[in-house]
């Protein structure tokens, strides 16, 4: 009966490996918008992990934070597309 | 007849979950393989919001509760409203700022709008650039 | 579209009201869900004495949201295998695609649903409104002509069919 847990845990590990290749990307990128496409996968993968780690630790209140992260990563990838712009 | 609806829970709840971790992974793997810039945003974009929605979704039938379920919801509309717009945006943005296109990439019918956004560019200057018009950058063959 | 912001509202107290005062159902979001459509369809059929336009346009929107959600799977997977695989088979290119979608509602709608499906992204919009920029991955040599196609007849003559 522990199958949900197992599964859980696999997913964790699975999103930390995304999250090391989105760094790795992150750090070469060979532009600034590379980055910026970079960043958005991160915030993806976050708030899956939040939500995950929401479920695992029993506290429903984690699900208020990827609430905010998902309008808050928008809003980051959105800014700095307007800097690149107007620089 | 006596079916255990925690259990369908559960395995409905995790099937959902590895799917969306698999996208989410697929994406991943993309973002760092994939030749230039304009592949990678196009099936990076998608490959994460899909994964994510995925994920949340499976929490949200674990938990089963209205008031999650709400919130899911809105996590839900929100990340499908604003990421193509943020696509949109790094796209349009990559475009005047030049980025390169892959080798095999066939620019035939965009030509025109390059032409005018260059004339655009150059509007209120009085000499034109010199080289010609659709001279954007190719990257070198990475393959 | 003023029907169905009152059906909504009307809908979300009902599901309120229900599952606050009665004691006999569990309160679950999976039953909360299927009260919500159970009130949300009855109110839909009797929109048939009222308005006409509304009651046609309910089944097209969900057949564009069943649809859309399809596209987006079958695309991700093959994407998804193409990723996979050492080699890949992309050939992409930047099309232009002819609008009749005019007003700013139907031309946002249309080239978000255009990006959110993998293997096309939306890139710009022309001047005078007329053309509409989508990088796509998959476009052989002949094959271009017959994409465009299928993106005007799935998602854009949907959406004219639902706004107009």
């Amino acid at each position: 009966m522990n199958i949900f847990e197992n599964t859980l845990l696999i997913a964790f590990f699975v999103l930390g490996i995304c999250l090391l290749l989105a760094a790795i990307r992150f750090a070469m990128g060979p532009s600034l918008l590379d980055r910026i496409t970079a960043f958005d996968l991160i915030v993806a993968n976050v708030i899956g992990i939040i939500v995950i780690y929401s479920k695992l630790t029993v506290d429903a209140e984690l699900i208020d934070v990827a609430l905010i992260l998902s309008l808050f990563g928008f809003l980051g990838s959105i800014s700095f597309t307007y800097y690149m712009l107007r620089r | 007849m006596n079916i255990d609806l925690h259990f369908v829970k559960e395995i409905i709840s995790s099937v959902l979950i590895l799917m969306g971790v698999f996208f989410m992974l697929v994406a991943a793997i993309g973002l760092l393989r994939l030749p230039d810039f304009y592949t990678r945003m196009s099936a990076i974009t998608k490959g994460a919001t899909l994964g994510m929605g995925l994920i949340v979704l499976g929490i949200g039938v674990y938990f089963n509760d209205p008031e999650m379920m709400f919130k899911i919801l809105a996590i839900l509309f929100f990340t499908i409203i604003t990421s193509p717009v943020a696509a949109h945006a790094i796209t349009r943005t990559a475009i005047h700022k030049k980025v390169t296109f892959w080798k095999k990439t066939n620019l035939e019918e965009f030509e025109e709008y390059l032409r005018e956004n260059r004339l655009k560019e150059y509007a209120g200057q009085k000499k034109y650039p010199k080289e010609p018009h659709n001279s954007i950058k190719r990257a070198d063959d990475t393959e | 579209m003023k029907t169905f912001i009152i059906h909504f509202i009307i809908a979300a107290f009902v599901v309120n009201w229900i599952l606050v005062q009665q004691e006999w159902l569990e309160f679950t979001a999976a039953m909360s869900i299927l009260i919500f459509l159970a009130v949300f369809s009855l109110l839909w059929l009797s929109a048939l004495l009222y308005d006409k336009r509304y009651f046609i346009k309910i089944p097209k929107v969900v057949s564009l949201l069943f649809f859309f959600l399809k596209e987006l799977f079958m695309a991700n997977l093959k994407i998804a295998y193409d990723i996979m695989t050492p080699r890949y088979f992309m050939n992409p290119a930047i099309v232009a695609l002819p609008l009749q979608a005019s007003t700013d509602f139907e031309i946002s709608l249309l080239s978000n649903m255009i990006t959110l499906t993998p293997g096309s992204l939306g890139v710009d919009i022309s001047e005078d409104r007329s053309v509409l920029y989508v990088h796509l991955l998959y476009a052989d040599e002949g094959n271009a002509e017959k994409l465009k196609q299928e993106l005007k007849n799935g998602f854009e003559r949907r959406i004219l069919e639902i706004t107009r």
